[in-house]
């Protein structure tokens, strides 16, 4: 069976895309305060799958970030600091 | 020696944030008009961070390209619009053939480019790799941008930010984006070739088809997926109400991912027959407007500034069509005309800059995100994106999996409703709104 | 000019992390894979100009690259870089370290001829697309000037440099009479960002020369691929490791490394795969 004909993990979907990955991270949210934070939401709806839920502690990875901005609206402000990578950085779309 | 050019240039007469269709349609108009303008994209070259889901209309913008059907990056253009309503393997599909085309499809990072070229070939100074942090405000007046700790100075800065409004929102014109008024859409794009795509969905050289599902494939959250023809690709995707969502994800409802829905239609055993075993050449996501008047900044413009396109808030989706792109150049288009206008009676002040709401109001844009303002309460209702789909398909089982006796129409949709365990008294009462609404 | 004149090599090169497998032939694709610059030179032009604000003087970012490549010295002048130059010629193309490490070289006294005395040039570790670390030390010596590699830090007094290196166990400090050679350490610094003005002074004012071998001159023998004697004599693609996919629930790090280790070590399979990924077919 082909690998085509199976679902495709996050990681294999992202790692079709073109990437300049700043070494310094664009999006930081607390992993010591996790009140108050959509965690469920989080993990299923970031479409690039940078939130992951370990029993009920949230883990970030800003690696394959596409930039969407939906865990900025979800989040308290407070809770979350996102801004847009700088010098050109993160995803750069071929096709879409 | 070397080939020393212009000096750097102290302040513009307009600077244009964001290359997207409204930033650059804003910028070509502009500039074709003499304008000094800079257009400034975070981006590595403009379009470089879009995505979209397929298909654009084609008259707003041969308004202010009238040679796009010859020179932009046409793929194909829609001759066919398909929707479909799934509830487990059953399937009900509706296809209408276009006598007219009026919309065609495209990669939206390549158009934006081709924008962005005719904005910059008009004589408009395209910079890229720059964020831009904040608008600057001084005495109540707009007087350029900041991005780190560069100021840049203007006569007008016309934001074309997108949704993501983060300028707007520190500007104090918008409010922090309501989860209840976006949605998140996620897309691959599949590598099929251009003759398979033809044999397989009976298009033509050239003909496109654009196609809409709705039912299980968002397990219940209002959204729906869509399925585009590009030239030799196949884009799909999945769009979600972020509030509902949101809301399914938190209480427990919702189980699957964006990006697991996307696979799961792709491997959907009616779908999946269109692409086979085609390769995942690009995957994204980005979120959208939902729809309707909700996302309209308190105001449009200031002394000095304006705001089009997505972030302001231009953009309807009425479930079977969703238009963007085109409303984007329109109001970029608008904005443009009002800035020169504003020029000839003395400066870009906050009343000459106002004419460009009155010139949005009278467009077709504004007429028709009045006319479907209805559409956004529909479109963020679960019920017609979980019953809707189970009974159709329900009563279409009833009428074509008979093995010996075929139940009446009649007969068919009690038969069906009750399995599904629907309230015909409630359906019709929601489709009677439905009605009232559009 | 007061201060010093700093010249940076850049590398541009495929973005490797835009090139994978196709699952169904299981070859590379490299197919329209953009390109960017080497990411460790953005620490040697960090280090440029750390040296150029501290001193005085200005940074030269030069490359030998075919003409898209003028990206990557826009992107560079972006960051602050006050010109660039880009070396480009047919026939340079298909260059080894060798040629390579030539034509720079040439180029670098061609700077010192037209626009003035070179102070120092700088360059990254290693690149991600070849990696040999060659192109520095190379550059040195058609230069006959000293170098230094793993740089971390760098200060400059009255004609002399002083250098911090980190190699694997040791710190050392050096200092070298300039003109000099170095190359920096590999995320020694944090590269900073395009800004606004300089990328818009990179799209203005356009402070790129192209030299292609019209101005340098160079013997055709000593350049590209007939000026590289290097030969690819063989290459050996490494066995693919099958993935036994067990999953540990660990209760600590310390327990986890100690399944890890376990499990390979004991594992009779899992022992011979890593001897012959390690040493090829027939180690174990
Ligand atoms: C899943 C999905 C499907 C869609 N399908 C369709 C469709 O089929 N047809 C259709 O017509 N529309 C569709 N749309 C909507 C359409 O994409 C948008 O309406 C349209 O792109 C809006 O154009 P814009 O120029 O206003 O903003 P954008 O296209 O978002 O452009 C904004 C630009 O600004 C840049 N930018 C943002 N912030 C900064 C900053 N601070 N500094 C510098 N640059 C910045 C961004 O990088 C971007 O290039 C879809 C959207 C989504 C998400
Ligand atoms: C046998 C062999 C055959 C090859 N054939 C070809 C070929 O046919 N075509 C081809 O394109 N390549 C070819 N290459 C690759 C090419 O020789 C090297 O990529 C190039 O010489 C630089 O070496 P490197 O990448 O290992 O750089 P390194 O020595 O690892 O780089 C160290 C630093 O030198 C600087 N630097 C490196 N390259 C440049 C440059 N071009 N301009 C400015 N600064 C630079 C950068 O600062 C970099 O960080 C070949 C290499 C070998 C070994
Ligand atoms: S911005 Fe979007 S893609 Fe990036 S981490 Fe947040 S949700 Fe995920």
């Amino acid at each position: 069976m082909s690998t085509l004909e199976k679902p495709f993990k996050i990681e294999d979907l992202l790692q079709r895309n073109i990437w300049d990955v700043d070494e310094e991270p664009h999006i930081e949210i607390p992993l010591d305060d996790q009140e108050g934070l959509k965690k469920k939401a989080l993990a299923l709806l970031c479409p690039a799958g940078c939130y992951t839920l370990i029993g009920d502690r949230l883990i970030f990875s800003y690696e394959g970030c596409v930039e969407c901005g939906l865990c900025r609206i979800i989040t308290p402000s407070d809770k979350i600091r996102w801004t847009y990578p700088r010098s050109g950085k993160g995803v750069t779309y071929r096709y879409t | 020696m070397g080939d020393v050019g212009r000096k750097v240039p102290e302040r513009f007469d307009v600077i244009v944030v964001g290359a997207g269709p409204a930033g650059c349609a804003a910028s070509y108009m502009l500039a074709k008009s003499g304008f000094k303008v800079l257009l400034l994209e975070r981006g590595r070259g403009p379009g470089s961070k879009e995505l979209y889901g397929g298909r654009i209309y084609a008259q707003p913008l041969r308004d202010v390209w009238p040679d796009l059907d010859k020179k932009a990056p046409i793929h194909r253009w829609v001759t066919k619009e398909r929707f479909s309503f799934t509830w487990g393997s059953r399937v009900v599909t509706l296809e209408y053939r276009v006598g007219r085309s009026v919309s065609f499809t495209t990669y939206l990072p390549e158009m934006a480019k081709w924008m962005a070229d005719r904005a910059t070939e008009a004589g408009a100074l395209l910079v890229d790799e720059v964020v831009v942090d904040d608008i600057v405000v001084r005495d109540g007046r707009v007087v350029g941008v900041r991005s780190g700790t560069d100021f840049l100075r203007a006569d007008v800065v016309i934001d074309a930010e997108g949704v993501n409004r983060i300028l707007l929102e520190k500007l104090g014109l918008a409010e922090r984006l309501d989860p209840g008024k976006v949605a998140i859409g996620a897309k691959e794009v599949l590598r099929v070739g251009e003759g398979a795509i033809n044999d397989r969905l009976g298009l033509s050289k050239k003909e496109g088809l654009a196609w809409l599902v709705a039912g299980d494939v968002t397990e219940g959250v209002p959204g729906g997926g869509f399925i585009y023809t590009m030239k030799d690709t196949i884009s799909v995707g999945i769009v979600l109400h972020v509030g509902r969502a949101v809301e399914a994800a938190e209480k427990g409802f919702l189980r699957t991912s964006i990006h697991g829905m996307v696979e799961k239609l792709r491997l959907h055993n009616y779908f999946k027959q269109i692409w086979g075993d085609a390769d995942v050449v690009e995957y994204g996501g980005h979120l959208t407007i939902e729809g309707g008047l909700g996302l309209v900044p308190k105001k449009l413009y200031m002394d000095g500034f304006l705001v089009v396109g997505d972030a302001a808030g231009l953009l309807l989706n009425t479930g079977y069509t969703i238009r963007g792109v085109d409303f984007a150049v329109t109001s970029g288009k608008l904005a443009a005309e009002t800035v020169v206008e504003a020029f000839n009676v003395g400066g870009p002040t906050e009343e000459n800059l106002s004419v460009y709401e009155s010139k949005l109001k009278s467009s077709f844009v504004w007429r028709e995100l009045v006319k479907h303002r209805g559409i956004s309460e529909i479109m963020s209702d679960p019920y017609y994106f979980t019953v809707l789909p189970a009974l159709l398909t329900s009563l279409l089982k009833k009428l074509f999996e008979a093995d010996y006796e075929e139940p009446t129409i009649m007969d068919a949709v009690f038969e069906a409703a009750s399995e599904e365990d629907i309230s015909i008294a409630k359906l019709l009462l929601k489709l009677a709104s439905v009605v009232g609404r559009v | 000019m007061a201060g010093y004149r700093v010249v940076v090599g850049i590398k541009w090169v495929p973005n490797t992390q835009a090139v994978r497998f196709d699952p169904k032939t299981g070859t590379l694709i490299r197919q329209g894979v953009p390109a960017i610059i080497n990411p460790q030179d953005l620490h040697a032009i960090e280090m440029a100009l750390r040296l150029r604000d501290a001193y005085g003087g200005e940074v030269i970012v030069i490359t030998m690259a075919p003409p898209p490549a003028v990206q990557g010295l826009e992107h560079a002048i972006g960051m602050g870089a006050d010109r660039a130059i880009l070396v480009t010629d047919r026939s340079f193309a298909g260059a080894d370290t060798l040629a390579t490490s030539y034509v720079l070289a040439r180029a670098i006294n061609k700077v010192e001829r037209e626009i003035g005395r070179v102070d120092l040039a700088v360059f990254g570790q290693e690149t991600i697309d070849s990696s040999t670390a060659h192109i520095g030390a190379q550059v040195a010596s058609w230069l006959g000037w000293p170098y230094i590699y793993y740089v971390k830090q760098a200060s400059l007094s009255n004609g002399s440099l002083r250098v911090v290196r980190q190699l694997e166990d040791v710190i050392e400090e050096y200092e070298a009479k300039l003109p000099a050679v170095i190359s920096v350490l590999a995320k020694a610094l944090r590269p900073r960002h395009v800004s606004l003005l300089n990328k818009l002074r990179a799209r203005t004012e356009r402070p790129i020369i192209t030299w292609t071998n019209k101005d340098l001159g160079l013997d055709t023998r000593c350049v590209g691929l007939k000026g590289s004697p290097t030969i690819v004599a063989k290459v050996t693609y490494l066995p693919e490791v099958p993935r036994l996919k067990k999953v540990h629930k660990a209760e600590n790090p310390r327990e986890a490394a100690r399944w890890l280790l376990k499990n390979l070590l004991s594992d009779e399979k899992t022992r011979d795969l890593i001897a012959r990924a390690l040493w090829g077919e027939g180690s174990a």
